[in-house]
């Protein structure tokens, strides 16, 4: 119960405020562009509706990533830096509720990402291919991947405690996820890029997405990368907690 | 439980500090008696941060009921004390009590029967001052109605300023703000790191008061940390002096020899000898 | 005399070696069919191509392909098949005598002007590959300006999130001081 002030206070602080909004706003101007090019532009337009579905799928994943590592930066340093978190920690509650109670927060921010480019999904991807599975598999990794980046955002900001610095390691770390994106197509072939890729749980995601909407594969192709994404899950939890707990102001 | 009380000596900073004996000596009552109404104990406190000590062995208690006056120079150790005993940071080693509890092992019971105002307290500043109140209460789980939040903030003389943004409010309110905060869940024991900071003499003489009222209405023990004398001279009825993490004097206020500036002086020159 | 003569054979040799690799290379026939196609912007079409192998002998390992030329006045350029979904080539393990294999190309209508299609066999074996008579592509430029209904959401969505925005803020400035 405690988790749920934490999470209101947050959502109220992060999500419900003019900065939240025009986060929101933005991704839906982003969005209403994307997909009005995709299917209007002659250039964009020639792209098949299962490529439209993948490529906007990847954008609003890496959105809900991206927003996911600024809320987790902010967590805890965030409070540091403004005084706050003493009294948080003063009152009964254990860490690992107020974390929770956080990344509960993220989560809402990433469930809105979500709800806002649901009409999008369905316009580019009406008439096309696996548009349902996509969304279903967009909800579930989508998820996964959020609570990984911010639950390691989150824990890096209670060991910094500083808000740019923990913010600038998970942009690395972020970058370096999203770097196969860069690697030529031949290279992610050779056995290198391919372990590369699978250890990636960014590209395991888009790749997952790929294989679901553009190649139509069914669950057992996916399972090994869904695997590796949901160890990568615990992993990061693991590591918010043994952050949280040790965090000393 | 029994074992760690058996093991905290009841009046330990008479026992640590040269040349109080004579104050503190003829204070003590009957061990048994003292040790029913001590809400702390410290032992043996020892806390490093890379390598500096921060606190070397403190020892101290308070009596349940006091306006314990904590004082210290910058630096010394009295930030650390009341993290310590409040939960927020683990000591190295040594041990703490507050109303029977072990502060380390049984951390959630000790936040119960306690509040604090941090030094540097901060502010949900886009919250209002009843939402503050209201959020904390649920976090102490105390079931709080508006009417009672108001009386709070009424109590603190924030009254009429429930629906302000924390943001409008000056540094003064904010302060009284932190102050109704402290006392949501009705603490036994109260810790004030240096409340009355950079605010003005109507501002400290408003939480004089207030704490006074506090202390003699509710019972409500008062740990306060600082290092204005004035604050010490017209609240304390006991204080303890610390000096590079340790108690170098201890006693009733009445009873100390000199002033509480020479006092001051003194100790926290004896100290850094 | 000698030297001459060797020449000679080397040259007549080379020359048979060449006219045997032709007629092999010639067992192949391939088609292109439908042989004209007129269609809109973003239209599927599906090209088919038959493969037919007029020898005796079974031919083996042919890849086959298909290739799209513009040749729209000023705009004369090979187009890259990939924007038209149509990049796959496709692997042949094996066509008996006279039999046939009947390949199928989907292709998305990308760009509207004037084009050529024609499908390629290579069999590794030989050096010459064997195309297929053009097939005449004409586009035609279709605007659409609401495809799929994407303008209600693209603009109604950003308003209506601000309006949301705007009613919970209102809501809180009633409610604040």
């Amino acid at each position: 119960m405690k988790t749920l002030y934490i999470m209101q206070k947050e959502i109220r602080e992060s999500i419900l405020t003019p900065k939240g909004f025009l986060w929101y706003i933005l991704t839906s101007i982003i969005l209403s562009v994307l997909s009005y090019l995709f299917l209007t532009n002659r250039e964009l337009s020639l792209l098949d509706q299962g490529t439209m579905l993948y490529m906007i799928m990847n954008f609003i994943t890496a959105l809900g990533v991206l927003m996911g590592l600024v809320f987790g930066s902010d967590a805890f340093a965030g409070e540091i830096e403004r005084g706050t978190l003493e009294a948080l920690f003063l009152s009964p509650v254990n860490r690992m509720e107020i974390a929770a109670g956080k990344l509960g927060a993220v989560l809402t921010n990433w469930g809105i990402i979500f709800a806002v480019s649901l009409p999008y999904l369905f316009i580019v991807g009406k008439g096309g291919q696996n548009l349902l599975m996509g969304i279903l598999y967009l909800g579930i990794l989508g998820t996964l991947l959020s609570i990984i980046f911010s639950a390691f955002s989150m824990g890096l900001s209670a060991r910094i405690k500083s808000m740019k610095n923990s913010l600038i390691i998970s942009f690395f770390v972020f970058l370096l996820a999203g770097s196969p994106v860069f690697i030529s197509a031949a290279l992610r072939r050779t056995w290198f890029g391919r372990i590369l890729d699978l250890v990636n749980p960014f590209a395991d995601a888009v790749n997952t997405f790929d294989s679901v909407v553009i190649d139509s594969q069914g669950f057992s192709y996916q399972i090994g990368r869904v695997a590796i994404i949901c160890v990568y899950t615990l992993l990061c939890i693991w590591f918010l907690k043994r952050s949280a707990v040790k965090l000393e102001m | 439980m029994e074992i760690g009380k058996e093991k905290i000596p009841t009046m330990t900073m008479k026992m640590e500090v040269k040349g109080n004996e004579q104050e503190g000596a003829e204070d003590v009552p009957p061990p048994i008696k003292r040790r029913l109404t001590m809400i702390i104990e410290v032992k043996d406190l020892v806390k490093k941060y890379d390598g500096h000590t921060a606190l070397d062995g403190l020892n101290f208690n308070v009596e349940e009921g006091d306006i314990f006056g904590f004082l210290g120079p910058n630096g010394a150790g009295k930030t650390t004390t009341i993290r310590i005993l409040t939960g927020i940071i683990r000591a190295d080693s040594g041990q703490a009590m507050i109303g029977g509890h072990d502060v380390f092992r049984e951390t959630m019971e000790v936040k119960k029967l306690i509040n604090a105002l941090p030094e540097s307290n901060g502010y949900y500043e886009w919250m209002t001052a009843c939402e503050y109140l209201w959020f904390f209460s649920k976090l102490y789980v105390v079931r709080t109605s508006r009417q009672e939040i108001l009386m709070l903030l009424e109590g603190v003389g924030l009254n009429g300023r429930e629906n302000h943004v924390i943001h409008s409010l000056s540094r003064g309110m904010k302060q009284r703000l932190g102050i109704a905060r402290a006392l949501i869940n009705r603490p036994k024991l109260l810790f004030l790191d240096e409340p009355a900071n950079g605010l003005d003499p109507g501002g400290r003489r408003d939480i004089h008061d207030l704490l006074t009222d506090l202390n003699r209405k509710h019972g409500t023990t008062i740990f306060l940390s600082t290092h204005l004398l004035d604050d010490v001279k017209r609240l304390c009825n006991k204080i303890a002096i610390l000096n590079y993490g340790k108690i170098v004097r201890a006693g009733e206020v009445e009873r100390l020899k000199g002033t509480v500036e020479d006092i001051f002086f003194m100790s926290t020159k004896e100290g850094a000898l | 005399m000698k030297k001459t003569i060797l020449i000679l054979s080397i040259i007549f040799l080379a020359m048979a070696l060449n006219y045997t690799y032709t007629t092999a290379s010639s067992r192949i026939t391939v088609s292109i069919s439908p042989p004209s196609v007129q269609a809109n912007m973003g239209d599927k079409i599906t090209y088919e191509g038959t493969i037919t192998n007029d020898s005796d002998n079974p031919v083996n390992n042919l890849i086959t392909y298909i290739s799209l030329a513009n040749v729209t006045h000023g705009k004369e350029a090979p187009m890259d098949l990939e924007d038209w979904s149509a990049d796959k080539a496709i692997k042949v393990d094996t066509i008996p005598p006279h039999g046939t294999y009947k390949g199928k190309w989907p292709m998305r209508l990308i760009d509207s002007g004037s084009y050529v299609a024609y499908i390629t066999v290579v069999d590794k074996n030989h050096n010459t590959p064997v195309s297929s008579m053009m097939s005449h592509l004409n586009v035609k430029r279709v605007l659409r300006l609401n495809p799929n209904n994407v303008l209600p959401v693209a603009i109604g969505e950003p308003i209506l999130i601000g309006a949301v925005f705007m009613f919970i803020s209102f809501k809180r400035r009633n409610r604040v001081k």
